[in-house]
């Protein structure tokens, strides 16, 4: 009898090798190629990708430059469409050298597509964006104003003054302050270019013109500690409400001190998770609808036909109470 | 009325000038501005002076000696990544710091072999090194910041000596060393021959070699302790840490009157050279001047003292022909 059941046991674990091994030759394949490789934030969206690809039943292979080479990237994006991949996601490093492979991605049958950064121009079949500018600048408004009141004055830290991402968002605050808070009042930007060390100075000459100041905010992340650490060394802990475009792993010790109230960004997992869903949903031949509730995401997705952005949704809030739940 | 000045001597004009700049300059601030003249202001002046005078005092030797190193900045930051990590790992303070320090002396040696042994000119040896050093910075972190370290090194800091900040101690017991090495020991002489030309001091029998690397330890030993009080004041060491160190500390000392093309050096130039800078910074953000035109204000600054520099240069020259 045990004998009988071993051997039942065993042409059942053969069957079932056997049927796996066939359901992964037929699993599609869905590739994601970020800027570069072994840094928290893309290890994150690799992360919500493996959980996607094992949701929907594909197969997530992750591969990118280790220095953020735009040819190394265009390198390996090449050699993946060689490889036969159903559908393949770049993070794009060079908006204008991307043209080529999307031809040869074509030409092969890949479904090319750009996540987390994107070449519009290029002909990639969507675009899968972690927040619009609009979003960003109107979400940092409008929680900065619930903290610190309508009635404030709030000084503005950003990088490099020729990035134009950071720019954007900038001009999407004003617009949401003149629109919605006008009695909240909006320093000019200082740019303290790239070091912790600019921002920290920035931070405390603005603290000193402006006693009255309420808060500040960080617009680059690089800036986010320097703008911090001003606050802690004046004490202005609490008389200041600082925040910014951070990721939890750099505010999260400010977050916990109370020099940053909260910060503004997306979460990577959920965005590697919508990249795999969206090459699965491209491999399938579905189109995209205007919203999309996709199980294992926390809010639906939008689709702008006109422009081909497959949106994650309204931007994350991490506070000191939920930064400890992330790790990019 | 000629003055002509002995080689390597300190023009002293320079200094008063600066003086007097950083005096028009706290008048002006103070003037139009509530918020400068204030303690708290010049606390924060200072506080923020700290880094960029350390390194600044090891770029005066480099530039005085004819050598330049634009890589200091990542050795501040590699050191910083020393500490960081340190304290993270619950190190005691006081270790952690000797441990950032050696660290720099460790890499102000290896710049230092690189230029002397590897014969390649420092600009370009500093330039290859700040691309190696970045990209260490970088490997080290792994894409992750260092944010947010534990406050014992701050703590440590906070401590004053009959009243004086730590900071202010150390400054004046580098600036003493310094000082004391270039105008009572034969090292201030040999440097300033190398900085007037290598050829002639090797020939005078002066071991070229030997100051040259040493220069270049003293300024990353130098480096090693701005990475102190950098992780004592900042907390964090982030990819691009110490970046715009090395052209700032150029400018400051270049301003101080110590010579580009060597030979000729000023510390208390220096110092005033960044106080300058620093104050132009804070002061102009006071009244109102976007950071933006900061930069502009301090390469608008340093070009015309040069060429101030240039043009009583050849008229004295001219002067020094009419009256033969």
């Amino acid at each position: 009898m045990k004998d009988l059941i071993r051997t039942f046991a065993t042409a059942a674990a053969i069957a079932a090798m056997g049927v796996g091994a066939a359901f992964a030759q037929d699993k599609p394949k869905v590739a994601f190629v970020p800027q570069i490789v072994g840094i928290p934030y893309f290890n994150a969206m690799e992360a919500g990708g493996k959980k996607a690809a094992a949701d929907l039943g594909v197969d997530f292979i992750y591969s990118g430059p280790v220095d953020g080479n735009p040819v190394d990237q265009l390198q390996i994006v090449q050699n993946l469409i060689d490889q036969g991949v159903n559908a393949l996601a770049v993070s794009v490093l060079d908006a204008s050298a991307i043209a080529p492979v999307v031809e040869a991605a074509k030409a092969k049958g890949t479904k090319l597509f750009t996540s987390d950064s994107d070449a519009p121009d290029s002909g990639r079949l969507v675009y899968v964006a972690q927040a619009t500018d609009e979003g960003l600048g109107n979400a940092i408004i409008d929680e900065l104003v619930k903290r610190v009141g309508e009635d404030a004055k709030v000084g503005i830290v950003s990088g490099e003054a020729t990035a134009s991402n950071l720019n954007a968002w900038i001009g999407f605050m004003q617009k949401r302050a003149a629109a919605k808070y006008p009695k909240l009042k909006l320093l000019d930007p200082q740019y303290a270019g790239s070091t912790a060390q600019r921002a920290a100075q920035v931070s405390s000459d603005l603290m000193a013109a402006n006693p009255d100041l309420k808060g500040i905010i960080a617009v680059a992340s690089s800036t986010c500690p320097g703008v911090a650490q001003a606050i802690e060394t004046a004490g202005k802990i609490g008389q200041i409400t600082a925040t910014g475009y951070c990721s939890p792993n750099t505010a999260r010790a400010y977050l916990k001190s109370g020099a940053f109230g909260f910060t503004v960004l997306w979460d990577p997992a959920q965005l590697g998770y919508l990249t795999v869903w969206a090459g699965k949903q491209l491999i399938d031949g579905k189109p995209f609808e205007a919203s999309n509730t996709i199980p294992g995401m926390t809010s639906p997705a939008t689709y702008d036909a006109t422009t081909g952005i497959l949106l994650l949704g309204p931007p994350a809030i991490f506070t000191a109470e939920n930064v400890d739940k992330y790790d990019f | 009325m000629i003055k002509v000045l002995p080689r390597g001597a300190v023009p002293e004009n320079r200094e008063l000038l600066l003086l007097g700049a950083c005096v028009l300059a706290i008048v002006l601030f103070a003037v139009s501005s509530p918020f400068f003249a204030t303690a708290d202001n010049a606390v924060t002046i200072l506080r923020n002076s700290v880094e960029l005078l350390l390194i600044s005092l090891g770029m005066s030797l480099l530039l005085a000696m004819g050598g330049v190193d634009v890589s200091i900045g990542t050795v501040m930051g590699l050191a910083a990544f020393v500490i960081g990590r340190l304290l993270i790992a619950t190190v005691d303070p006081v270790l952690a710091a000797i441990a950032g320090i050696l660290a720099g002396a460790a890499l102000g040696m290896v710049t230092g072999a690189v230029v002397v042994f590897g014969r390649i000119p420092a600009i370009v040896a500093t330039l290859g090194l700040l691309g190696v050093y970045k990209a260490a910075i970088y490997l080290a972190l792994g894409g992750a910041w260092l944010s947010g370290l534990p406050p014992t090194l701050t703590a440590m800091l906070q401590v004053r000596l009959v009243g004086v900040p730590i900071a202010v101690i150390v400054i004046a017991l580098s600036y003493g060393a310094i000082w004391l090495a270039m105008r009572r020991t034969p090292f201030g002489l040999h440097l300033l021959a190398v900085g007037n030309s290598e050829e002639k001091a090797r020939l005078q029998g002066v071991n070229t070699k030997l100051i040259q690397f040493s220069t270049f330890v003293i300024s990353g030993t130098l480096a090693g302790v701005a990475a102190v009080f950098y992780i004592g004041t900042y907390r964090n060491v982030e990819m691009t840490i110490g970046s715009t160190l090395a052209l700032d500390a150029i400018a400051a000392v270049v301003l101080g009157g110590t010579s580009i093309l060597g030979g000729k050096c000023s510390l208390l130039g220096t110092v005033l050279g960044v106080l300058l800078l620093r104050i132009l910074q804070n002061g102009l953000l006071l009244i109102g001047v976007p950071s933006l035109w900061q930069t502009v204000v301090t390469g608008a600054l340093l070009i015309g003292v040069l060429s101030i520099e240039g043009l009583s240069g050849r008229l004295q020259l001219k002067f020094a022909g009419a009256t033969q």
